[in-house]
Formats: C-alpha cells, sequence, structure tokens
C-alpha cells in the first residue's frame, strides 16, 4: 500500500464513520506478527502530476501519517505552488513524490482512533473487511 | 480500437476472467473518452481525479482506464477476493504501470473518505440467484468465485447496495459512475428511481450476449 493511500481511508465501522477520530488510521502501535515492513519502490518523477494530487491532499492527516511512519520532514501547512517547474519547489515536490508514491507499506497494521479496530496490510494489501458486515 | 490489456498471468480459476460484460465495458468506455476528457480537463482547483474499480477482479478496467482514457489519473480497486486484489496490481504492474494504484481487499468500497471518488466503474456481480457469495465457506474453500457473479434477488443485491450509498461514495463536484446491468435487473426501473433521486442517468451502450442483454447505465448528480 502506498502511503498516499493512507490518506484516501479511514476506518470501516459505521458508527465510526460520523466520528473525526475515524480517520486518519494511526500506525503508531504495531504487532509482532505483522512487523512494520516499509519499501522504496521506483516511480517516475513528474513535477505536474505531483502538484496536481495536491489539492487532493488532507495535509494534518498526511503529516500525523508521515511521523509515525518515521518521516518528520514535512512543513506543518500545506505548500502553496503556482508553478510545478520552478526550480525552487522541484526539491519540495521531489521529497512528495519519494513519500506518497514510492514509499511501500510492504505489511503493518493500522488503529482507529475511535474504536480501536485494527486494520492488517499484509503483500501491500490492507484488509478492511469486517465479516459481520457483509451483505447477506 | 485500443488493445486490451495483458491478464496472462491471471488464474481463472480463482478470479473472474474478464469476459462479455468486461469487453462491453472497456468498449463503451472508449466511447466515453471525450466525455470524460472534457469532464476532467481542467485540474487546477480540485486536482487530479480519483478513479475507483468496485470488484475490480483481474484489474483489466482499471488498467485498460489508465492506460487509454486519463493516463494521469489517480487509481484505487477493490474486490472482497484476496486472490483478486493481487491479481489486479500484477495486471497495473504488467501493463506498463501507473503513477498510483492500490488495491484494497474490502466490501463494496467501504473504508474509503465519503465524497472522495470522482470516476466510479463497476461490473457487479448482477446474475439472479438464490445466493450470494458466503464469506465462511470461501474462507473454507479458498473459492471466491461465487462472489463474482451471484447477485441474489434480480440480481442487484449488491449493486442496490452501491446505489443506495452513490450519494455518499461520489465526489459532489465532479462524481461520475459507470455501472453495468443485465436486462433482468430492470435497469429502466433502475434510472427512473435514480432520477428520482436526482440523478442525471444516461444509457451509454448496451450488446446482446446470447440470451443475455447488458447495458451500462452512467449516474451524475445535478
Ligand atoms: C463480474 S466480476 C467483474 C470483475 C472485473 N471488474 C471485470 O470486469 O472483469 C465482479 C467482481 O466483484 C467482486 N465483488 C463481489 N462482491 C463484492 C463486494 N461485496 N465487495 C467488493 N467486491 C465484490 C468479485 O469478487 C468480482 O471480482
Ligand atoms: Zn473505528
Amino acid at each position: 500500500m502506498k502511503l498516499l493511500t493512507a490518506n484516501f481511508v479511514q476506518c470501516s465501522v459505521k458508527a465510526c464513520s460520523a466520528t473525526p477520530k475515524c480517520f486518519p488510521l494511526h500506525f503508531d502501535q504495531q504487532t509482532a506478527d505483522v512487523p512494520l515492513e516499509l519499501a522504496h519502490e521506483d516511480v517516475d518523477f513528474s513535477p505536474e502530476f505531483v502538484y496536481n494530487m495536491l489539492p487532493r491532499i488532507d495535509w494534518p492527516a498526511l503529516t500525523t501519517t508521515a511521523r509515525e511512519l518515521g518521516n518528520n520532514m514535512l512543513p506543518e501547512t500545506k505548500p502553496e505552488i503556482e508553478n510545478p517547474n520552478a526550480p525552487e519547489h522541484e526539491q519540495l515536490l521531489r521529497d512528495l513524490h519519494t513519500l506518497l508514491l514510492e514509499t511501500q507499506i510492504i505489511q503493518g497494521s493500522m488503529r482507529c482512533e475511535n474504536c480501536g479496530h485494527i486494520y492488517f496490510i499484509r503483500d501491500s494489501i490492507p484488509n478492511f473487511l469486517l465479516p459481520g458486515h457483509l451483505v447477506q | 480500437m485500443f488493445p486490451t490489456p495483458s491478464t496472462s498471468h491471471a488464474d481463472y480459476d480463482k478470479v473472474y476472467e474478464p469476459s462479455e460484460d468486461t469487453f462491453l465495458f472497456l468498449d463503451l468506455l472508449q466511447e466515453e473518452l471525450p466525455f470524460l476528457q472534457r469532464r476532467f480537463s481542467d485540474l487546477s482547483i480540485l486536482g487530479s481525479p480519483l478513479v475507483l474499480e468496485l470488484g475490480s477482479g483481474s484489474g483489466v478496467v482499471v488498467t485498460f482506464f489508465h492506460n487509454h482514457i486519463l493516463p494521469d489519473a489517480l487509481f484505487l480497486g477493490t474486490d472482497i477476493n484476496p486472490e483478486a486484489c493481487k491479481t489486479a496490481l500484477e495486471t497495473s504492474k504488467v501493463n506498463n504501470g501507473t503513477r498510483y494504484f492500490d488495491v484494497l481487499r474490502t466490501n463494496i468500497c467501504d473504508s474509503l473518505r465519503p465524497n472522495s471518488i470522482d470516476v466510479l466503474l463497476f461490473n457487479p456481480p448482477y446474475v439472479p440467484a438464490d445466493t450470494l457469495g458466503s464469506y465462511e465457506s470461501s474462507v473454507k474453500s479458498g473459492d471466491w468465485l461465487d462472489f463474482a457473479l451471484l447477485g441474489g434477488e434480480d440480481g442487484m443485491r449488491i449493486t442496490n447496495v452501491v446505489l443506495d450509498q452513490l450519494d455518499n461514495i461520489m465526489s459532489r463536484e465532479r462524481g461520475v459512475a459507470y455501472i453495468l446491468f443485465c436486462f433482468r435487473n430492470k435497469p429502466d426501473e433502475v434510472s427512473q428511481a435514480m432520477r428520482a433521486k436526482g440523478w442525471t442517468v444516461t444509457k451509454i451502450g448496451e450488446r446482446k450476449v446470447r440470451w443475455e442483454i447488458l447495458s451500462i447505465l452512467r449516474f451524475e448528480k445535478e
């Protein structure tokens, strides 16, 4: 699972979706059976692609996720960029590219702050199924 | 005709094999190209569109969409079948890859942030049947293919859940959903019911396949 995906998902439990605590899920408590494993996977860099992603990003949630995964490099507030090809922005866009698109969470777990439910990631695939709640 | 992505690595004993319904989806998406390009031409305020294939199976539809329709979008797939999840990731990789694609194992699209999806693609389990796939028996047997086709009463059990949630799934500003139906799903009744709820519904095409008539409806919120 790419790190960016943590910005798009929340707890599956219906009762949690009404509370702000369902997002983001937290990486701060990992278990011994599925220890956190990160990997770097090369992706072609395009400044425009990263630039176009920015409006979609919930910045406070992203900084939380990055910090829990050991990255303290992000600015406190979302950077304002007018021209993605301006040389002064290149480093920042490259750093975001590496963090959001090239960081693979191979395995680990995510915790809902509201209900405490733990969602596991294995083989890079997060599992959000709640078997008791499927359509029958 | 745009080429169909390769899925030669897929094991069709475990994952839904691209079939007539899948190919109708690919053909009609190709015809939707001008509509979609127009809709997502200005990204300056809302950013790149987020495209989700629900029940992505082999991943052939979402990969086709990336390769030929909106290459610069962000992509997600969901499936209940763990083998399908792995296969879809592989399908994307072996067909040029994407900058951003992830597959979530989940029910429908539970766990996605509300109102975040700009394009939804859904080829559902639409075949009328007495039952649906059963989680417990699939865990036991390792066979998840019942989930690919069995749609319960009118073949609409899963699709109805998606239609009920559509308002909560789709982005308010530019959401557009494509859902496939067979004749016995009563797509005309679905259109009427969804129009009454404020959706603009367009049949983008249909095709006779043996004794079945498959069609795809496009849903946009006004
Ligand atoms: C008709 S197949 C379509 C597969 C692929 N999209 C295609 O067009 O070839 C339906 C897919 O939906 C998945 N599915 C069925 N029920 C589901 C559910 N409740 N949540 C998520 N996926 C589901 C099945 O596992 C299967 O992969
Ligand atoms: Zn929760």
